[in-house]
């Protein structure tokens, strides 16, 4: 019986080609998508999986409340680990994990690395394997570094015995000699903690001031506690407040200053608290592309259950004949589920041919490093995968045409009522998605045409920045003896030297109490007077910085429009600075986008020497180093030949560090990478959505053309022209696809304002969108029904009459 | 229903066929021959009267035992064959075997004796697009011939065929008569009812007369 349905199926398939080849290419592609995005999503939500104590480990979270305004870290103090651990038989064991980012030397080399101070306890709170070293010692001495073999490698070569190498370190001031103790796998793909260099805690006395071991007001470090077993995390939480007011002393304000557990597994995912160590990922990517991907699959679904109802005239014929010849219909629904299925397979073995073929490129847009394993959870999802589309592709013909009435289907009684409704409004739903995603392809490719090209305030063409990667004192000599050096250069146009530059999405977050005892939070940037007028900052009123003006070094500060209204100064320039501060303000500056267009303007103050500033702020907070900046604005844009100038001058002042550096306008446009995905993403989803669309339209219009070919035949021996058949054929279908333009219209305008809510700065949705997006989808259609409706147009009548 | 009134298709209809018979049922079109076929092929429902077959009350029958009543003695001949495209000739006349669970070696033996027997063994592999009228009905007949039915129901077996194929297919039909099986067709054409045995007029549903 089975091998007679096979047969059956099979010869179906093989004679209705185009029929067959639309299905399994349209289900291959909603397949791959599925597939590829099914990596991405899982790998997103298993993150930190793989630790064994994995249910028990918390990140402390610490939320102050301060002049009204919430301040949440998930950094946290550095003696917090400890206290907690004494306070509190219920935690087991504590980590710290501290990232900042140092020049290595090795032998000659000196490296810029990222690495992570932690407690020795780390390889035993988490499940990184050691490759060589001791888990429960793994730094016999506070100068003990672990390097993963990646960085081993990178350092001493392939074969070398590397334990007990040497290599120095820039910790805080000091440079340290350190000596390798062990070799660590790199952390797995989905980790929320990264490390390359690990160092123990001990040398945190170089880093910082005596101030930070004891304060509890300053953040530094992220700290992981491991509970004991069936501790509830909420009754601890609970504990807290009273150690906090006897660790906080006088200082201590009811409610004003707690601390919560993160469960470690949460981290990635959570957007309600800010990045700790490691940049966390909003789910709602991980949503888009989920939907994105049912879509596709449910658009190629149809196209199955449009092409069998369509079909079913010729179809019925058969399940008449079979129920005639004793066929009941459960064998009958079996029949038309197995060669679903049989069809579904197809699909789903090439969906995984061309999901190998198209893993790297979604690699490479998605921005991860997934792979294709054959594992439980992927043959789960495929079997799942082809069983849901097998039964929902075949739910048609499997249900109702099992129950057609032999006698009616032979004796041609059988009106297709009913269908056509059914058809008619998975071609709209079809369509509604296929223009949907065109509209926001649109709006997304505008906005992000908008973000490319607005005017920052400041000029970024042909800047390139290179970082000293040195403490302030150190880098702003260097970055001196490098000035003097580039400008001996003329392919050089003007050099400025300032603690940030634009590469770096947020400058350094200062507050101050104002005279009215209003507490305001601003940024803040120490810059050479010359960074002005070289990155072509525009003055409102008052004079720039003025570098031979003695008193402007300490003296003097520029603030922006929105500092001058966020403290509702009013004509500021030659008046003090607000509060504790003691600069005068010579100018303002226009607003300029310091940082990305997700954010309005924030409140700025620019100093030359940030020395007194920093002591008089009530609160500093930064995401990137306070490290001298060197920009550098070329004559010309030839980017090889201007590196290799830069690269010169560099050698020439510090012949042993790497040369680091970055193009301003590629940094930028990188603070827009995500939306780039999405962009690509959207774009690409838009294009194969309407294409499976279209190949299901022609699908139909080839059924529709072949039902009426008599109709047509005689209507053409009555006098019609190709036009007016043309017409009658594509009628229907345009129908169809603008009452899907007038559903997909809100939706697609409802998604994308949601989207550009994330935009300080945004373009306005217009009308002329939808119009487009609706006229492209239209033609297309078109376009597609007229490829079938032009040929039937244009065959002799004689031949088609004949055949009655 | 028109006007309030039943509209009957067949009224008063009161025939008993014997084993063995050769049955024709003649009548203009709308006379309700082909419904009365059907009624007898248990294929079309009725709403008053008596049915029997094999002294077994049809009319009193759930779906299921109908249907297995019907797999089991009777077979189908249509005008316009009614085969299935995609199986080939052999796989066409193996089908009814296949939804009565007959065993594999077992439907190949009766499927090529048939074969031999209409003398059709050379197009057991073409499709029936390969084949010519004549040629479909053959194998058509030896589809509801394969079961080994009690009662063979054709309805206007030669329609679709020309004289000498209609000929050699009524000429099959007699031959079957003779070796036991019970024929009940409807046809149009006075010479094809001549072959039957007893010949049944029915005019607006109500059987004219007998002879």
């Amino acid at each position: 019986m089975l091998k007679n349905y096979l047969k059956v199926a099979v010869r179906y398939l093989l004679r209705y080609k185009t029929y067959t080849a639309i299905n399994i290419l349209g289900l291959a592609v909603g397949i791959t998508c599925c597939l590829l995005i099914m990596l991405f999503v899982r790998s997103e939500f298993s993150y930190d999986q793989f630790h064994n104590k994995v249910n028990r480990i918390y990140r402390v979270s610490q939320h102050e409340k301060y002049e009204g305004q919430d301040f949440v870290n998930t950094v946290t103090p550095l003696s917090m680990a400890s206290v907690i651990q004494q306070a509190y038989p219920e935690v087991e064991s504590s980590c710290r994990v501290f990232a900042f980012n140092r020049l290595v030397k090795v032998g000659n080399n000196s490296f810029n690395e990222d690495i992570r101070m932690v407690d020795s306890t780390f390889f035993r709170v988490f499940d990184f394997k050691l490759l060589q070293g001791d888990k429960e010692n793994p730094f016999p001495n506070a100068s003990s570094v672990i390097l993963t073999n990646e960085i081993a490698k990178k350092y001493f070569g392939n074969n070398a015995d590397v334990i007990g190498k040497q290599l120095l370190i820039e910790v805080g001031d000091e440079k340290i000699l350190f000596t390798v103790s062990g070799i660590a796998e790199p952390n797995p793909e989905e980790s929320s903690i990264r490390y390359k260099l690990l160092i123990p805690y001990a040398n945190a006395k170089y880093m910082f001031g005596p101030n930070a071991f004891t304060s509890w007001f300053n953040v530094q470090s992220e700290t992981y506690l491991v509970l004991k077993e069936k501790t509830n995390m909420a009754a601890l939480e609970a504990k807290f407040p009273a150690m906090i007011k006897t660790q906080l002393g006088e200082d201590y304000k009811e409610g004003a200053f707690n601390l919560r557990l993160q469960p470690l597994t949460a981290i990635h995912l959570d957007t309600s608290l800010p990045a700790g160590n490691e940049p966390i990922s909003n789910p709602k990517y991980s949503y888009i592309l989920s939907t994105i991907g049912i879509l596709l699959l449910l658009v190629a679904c149809i196209n199955f259950i449009t092409l069998s109802v369509g079909r079913s005239s010729s179809r019925a014929m058969e399940v008449g004949v079979r129920k005639v010849m004793g066929a009941e219909r459960r064998q009958l629904i079996r029949q038309f589920w197995g060669e679903a299925f049989l069809l579904t397979l197809f699909s789903v073995v090439i969906g995984i041919v061309l999901a190998f073929v198209f893993l790297k490129p979604f690699n490479n847009l998605t921005d991860r490093n997934l792979s294709i394993q054959f594992d439980f959870g992927l043959i789960f999802f495929c079997t799942g995968l082809m069983a849901t589309i097998a039964i929902i592709a075949g739910i048609y013909p499997a249900v109702i045409l099992s129950g057609f009435k032999p006698i009616e289907v032979l004796k041609g009684k059988l009106k297709m009522k009913g269908n056509n409704w059914l058809r008619q409004s998975l071609v709209v739903g079809q369509f509604v998605a296929s223009i949907a995603m065109i509209v926001c392809t649109i709006v997304i490719s505008q906005q992000m045409k908008f973000l490319q090209n607005k005017d920052l305030g400041y000029t970024k063409k042909q800047v390139i920045v290179v970082p000293t990667n040195k403490s302030r004192k150190e880098g702003l000599s260097l970055a001196q003896l490098y000035q003097t050096e580039l400008l001996k250069h003329p392919e050089v146009a003007d050099v400025a030297i300032s603690l940030y530059s634009f590469n770096e999405n947020a400058w350094i977050e200062m507050g101050i109490t104002d005279d009215k005892k209003v507490y305001h939070s601003f940024q803040f940037n120490a810059v050479m007077p010359e960074f002005i007028k070289t990155m072509g900052i525009k003055l409102k009123e008052g004079r720039s910085l003025d570098a031979t003006n003695q008193a402007d070094l300490t003296q003097s500060a520029l603030v922006n429009e929105a500092f001058v209204n966020e403290f509702g100064l009013k004509n500021p320039v030659g008046k003090k600075l607000p509060g504790k501060f003691d600069q005068q303000i010579v100018g303002v500056v226009k607003d300029f986008n310091y940082q990305s267009l997700h954010t309005k303007v924030r409140p700025l103050m620019m100093v030359v020497m940030p020395d007194s500033a920093f002591r008089r702020s009530e609160n500093i907070s930064y995401d990137f180093p306070p490290q001298p900046r060197i920009s550098v604005r070329m004559k010309t844009a030839n980017a090889v030949a201007n590196l290799a100038v830069l690269e010169k001058a560099w050698k020439t002042v510090v012949p042993n560090q790497d040369f680091d550096y970055k193009f301003l306008d590629e940094s930028i446009a990188a603070q827009y990478k995500s939306e780039q995905r999405t962009n690509a993403i959207v774009k690409i989803a838009s294009i194969l959505s309407i294409f499976i669309a279209c190949m299901g339209l022609f699908g139909l219009a080839t059924l529709a053309v072949v039902r009426r070919t008599k109709e047509i035949g005689v209507r053409k021996v009555l006098g019609a022209g190709v036009g007016s058949i043309v017409g009658l054929l594509s009628k229907g279908f345009v129908k169809m696809v603008a009452m899907a333009a007038i559903i997909a219209f809100p939706l697609a305008w409802w998604f994308m304002n949601d989207w550009l809510k994330d935009f300080a700065y945004k373009v306005n949705i217009s009308w002329w969108v939808f119009a487009l997006s609706g006229i492209a989808a239209l033609l297309v259609a078109l376009f597609t029904v007229s490829l079938q409706a032009i040929k039937a147009a244009l065959t002799n009548p004689v031949k088609s009459l004949r055949t009655e | 229903m028109v006007g309030g009134k039943p509209n009957f298709i067949l009224k008063d209809v009161n025939a008993t066929v014997n084993e063995g018979e050769f049955l024709s049922i003649m009548g203009p079109s709308g006379s309700g021959k082909s419904t009365l076929l059907n009624v007898i092929g248990m294929l079309d429902e009725f709403n008053e009267g008596e049915y029997r077959f094999f002294h077994e009350e049809v009319h009193r029958m759930k779906e299921k035992q109908r249907s297995n009543l019907y797999k089991q003695y009777i077979g189908f001949v249509f005008q316009a064959y009614h085969l299935i495209d995609e199986l080939t000739v052999y796989e066409n006349i193996e089908t009814p075997l296949i939804y009565q669970d007959v065993k594999s070696s077992e439907r190949k033996a009766m499927v090529a004796d048939i074969l031999d027997r209409f003398n059709i063994v050379g197009k057991k592999d073409l499709f029936p697009t390969q084949l010519s009228g004549g040629q479909q009905q053959l194998v058509g007949i030896a589809r509801a011939l394969i079961a080994r039915p009690k009662l063979i129901l054709a309805d206007e077996p030669t329609g679709n065929l020309n004289s000498k194929q209609g000929e050699e297919i009524m000429n099959l039909f007699k031959q079957l008569n003779e070796e036991g099986v019970t024929i009940i067709q409807v046809t149009h054409s006075e010479k094809n009812a001549g072959y039957g045995k007893r010949i049944i007029h029915l005019l607006d549903g109500r059987i004219e007369k007998e002879e």
